[in-house]
């Protein structure tokens, strides 16, 4: 070995570790969430945990997040606000000024991000929500959260009649949690329902904690009606549906709000969930939107189970519109405000622009479960299927 | 009206009524024996809901095999929780002068404990499984095999511990520490015994609660502290430390869920639950049959 190679070789060597060190030294870019992982809310919350996961570990095996042309590692900081949405804005504020991370993600549901947009504000820090849906939302000044829900409840009254009224629906009765969200749907159900030439047999509310739901499916069935709305979630919705089944509630549209998009809900119910609608605006077999069925099969193949339809592509789109506005702006704040504010982001739902902090681009949905898969059937621009009346109840 | 003498009301009001005794039996026993409030009673229930779902889920074992299992595991639990913690803290004279309260905090911390020990073993995620899950048609009712099961075995379970306590040697001596604590210590009486027993079966009956609840509603570590309140109701209800006063208030809080909200409107379920509460504990302080403080 002459000493030419030995120069030659040494400095590759110095290149090399050089390399390696530049490497190394590339700053992981944190990325803070505070999410209920225990508490009452955990069930919910832990599956759209599960999407961020996924996202930050494919971006990690791909190199890492686009930082305006600069790829780095992302690192997850999580703290769980078990279930407890007081604790929300102290964990974000923490996450700002002690974690110091570059992005968030959004808690879980609509009382969590209300909770944490003042500390937003206060930092001026953007971030975008997920799984939030609240009339209240239009309320948020635009500023430093957006929300890409396209469920809220003054639509989904109005278009849920209009539904109705495209299956000839006479006659509807409706038992309603007591929750902000289900009773704001409530309210704005029955404004629509007003003039509508549906008639309104009933309506009773009930507390989080029942227990049996008898009573409530027994008065439902004696009134006959086209359409039944159990306004519930997932819990309530397991009683809500066992009652119908035992009963043989026959309404030809049984509508159910939170719960049959979840992976236990088919579990739990098989072939007696077909037929059941419910909201939701996203499905795998919207071929439209080709990020839709990759998304549902890798995590469905990584969690073992169907991702929810509405939670889990709600934060998975969070984290969709944050890494493409990272991508074009870097992690400035101002920039990336005007960019989220303005850019049309492509997501596994399809595109979705803001107006405001609303998503001004993807349309109210109901999804029905044909055999087994969960169907977008209005509105007829985005459906997968049509409308099929509910049959009877498998024994 | 026609509604309120229907059958199906009727059997759900027996189902929830089981459910209520078999719960309350367990914490009324260790509080009637030891004057100990376990507040880890729900949490208890949710590790026998698991219990038989996993049997399910990987062995293909259908409840009522596993519900021996879930039974046996919860009872080795309380064993150790009694051998552990709670004989110490019995014998203990400072911590005995205070053992309501004191026992009120080691449960939470149990309570927290078990939650979280849940959620990291099998994640928060709500657990389900399908079993028995045909219609039985009885009349003009239709009801879920699996509710009709959990209707028989809570049933024959609360049954079989009443008579125990009623009639057997063990028993008797079990409620003769919950009447006379010192007196039957007196006569021979073998307290720490009659405790470790205690505590088994109490354990026991909150682990076989939660593996029929599996059948028919969804399993979370964070699903049973609403048990738990509703279990606290049913004995105040009763009587504490009465156990057939505890099948009396399992049946009243069922009755009024129930027909209560059939007569009324779902909307006023809580305030009559609630009222009912409140109007005994100022007409019968001591519960429908509880004895008198003197």
């Amino acid at each position: 070995m002459n000493l030419k190679s030995i120069a030659l070789r040494a400095a590759t060597a110095s290149a090399a570790m050089l390399l390696a060190a530049t490497a190394f030294a590339v700053e992981p870019v944190k990325v803070g969430v505070g999410i209920a992982q225990t508490g009452m809310f955990a069930p919910a919350a832990i599956p759209a945990l599960n999407a961020y996961k996924m996202w930050a570990d494919d971006l990690n095996a791909s190199g890492g997040l686009d930082v305006a042309g600069t790829k780095r590692p992302v690192k997850l900081i999580v703290y769980d606000d078990q279930s407890d949405f007081t604790k929300d804005a102290a964990i974000y504020e923490k996450l700002i000024t002690d974690d110091k991370v570059d992005l968030l993600l959004s808690p879980y549901a609509t009382p969590a991000h209300f909770a944490i947009v003042g500390v937003l504000e206060r930092y001026k820090f953007p971030m975008m929500g997920s799984t939030a849906a609240s009339v209240q939302l239009k309320a948020v000044k635009p500023g430093n959260i957006w929300f890409p829900t396209s469920a809220l409840p003054d639509v989904m009254g109005p278009e849920l009649v209009k539904l109705m009224k495209a299956q000839n629906i006479k006659t509807v009765a409706i038992s309603t949690l007591q929750s902000p969200f289900a009773q704001e749907v409530e309210k704005y159900l029955k404004m629509a329902l007003k003039d509508s030439g549906i008639k309104l047999l009933s309506s009773v509310e009930y507390a989080p904690d029942i227990r049996d739901m008898t009573s409530i499916v027994s008065k439902m069935k004696s009134e006959q009606p086209d359409a039944t709305f159990s306004l519930s979630f997932p819990g309530d919705s397991v009683l809500f549906m066992k009652a119908a089944r035992e009963q043989g509630l026959s309404a030809p549209f049984q509508f159910v709000l939170v719960g049959p998009s979840a992976a236990f809900f088919s579990k739990i119910f098989g072939k007696n969930l077909d037929g059941i609608v419910t909201m939701g605006h996203w499905s795998p077999y919207q071929t439209k939107w080709p990020k839709a069925m990759p998304f549902f099969e890798e995590y469905s193949k990584r969690y073992n189970e169907t991702p929810d339809y509405l939670d889990v592509a709600l934060a998975y789109m969070s984290c969709e519109i944050t890494q493409a506005a990272v991508a074009k702006v870097g992690l400035d704040h101002d920039k990336l405000r005007k960019e989220i504010s303005s850019a049309t982001f492509d997501t596994i739902d399809g595109p979705v622009k803001f107006d405001g902090v609303s998503n001004a681009s993807t349309p109210t949905m109901f999804l029905q479960n044909q055999e087994g898969k969960p169907q977008i059937i209005w509105p007829a621009s985005d459906a997968t299927s049509t409308f099929q009346k509910k049959g009877p109840w498998a024994n | 009206m026609d509604q309120l003498a229907s059958t199906q009301l009727l059997l759900s009001a027996l189902v929830l009524a089981s459910i209520y005794a078999l719960v309350a039996l367990g914490l009324n026993l260790i509080y009637g024996t030891m004057r100990l409030l376990n507040v880890a009673h729900g949490e208890l229930m949710m590790l026998g809901g698991y219990t038989s779902f996993w049997a399910f889920e990987l062995l293909g074992v259908g409840t009522l095999w596993s519900m021996f299992g879930a039974i046996a595991l919860t009872a080795a639990l309380g064993a150790l929780c009694y051998v552990t913690v709670f004989r110490y803290v019995v014998r203990n004279r400072e911590l005995a002068a205070r053992l309501e309260s004191n026992s009120l905090l080691i449960f939470f911390g149990f309570s927290i404990i078990i939650q979280n020990g849940l959620s990291i073993a099998f994640s928060a995620d709500q657990r389900s499984y399908t079993y028995l899950n045909g219609i039985f048609a009885l009349g003009d009712a239709r009801v879920e095999l699996n509710r009709l099961a959990v209707l028989g075995v809570g049933a024959a379970a609360t049954a079989a511990c009443v008579l125990f306590f009623r009639f057997s040697r063990l028993g008797l001596a079990t409620r003769a520490l919950i009447q006379q604590r010192d007196a039957a210590s007196l006569v021979g009486i073998n307290a720490d015994r009659i405790q470790l027993l205690v505590f088994c079966v109490g354990f026991g009956m909150a682990g076989l609660a939660g593996s029929l609840v599996s059948m028919t509603e969804t399993v979370t570590p964070f699903g049973g502290f609403p048990y738990t309140i509703s279990a606290f109701i049913v004995i105040i209800l009763g009587g504490l430390g009465n156990l057939t006063g505890g099948i009396l208030g399992a049946v009243l809080l069922a009755t009024i869920e129930i027909y209560g909200v059939a007569l009324t409107s779902s909307a006023y379920r809580s305030i009559l639950v609630y009222g009912v509460f409140i109007a005994i504990l100022f007409l019968r302080p001591q519960g429908l049959l509880g004895r008198k403080m003197r």
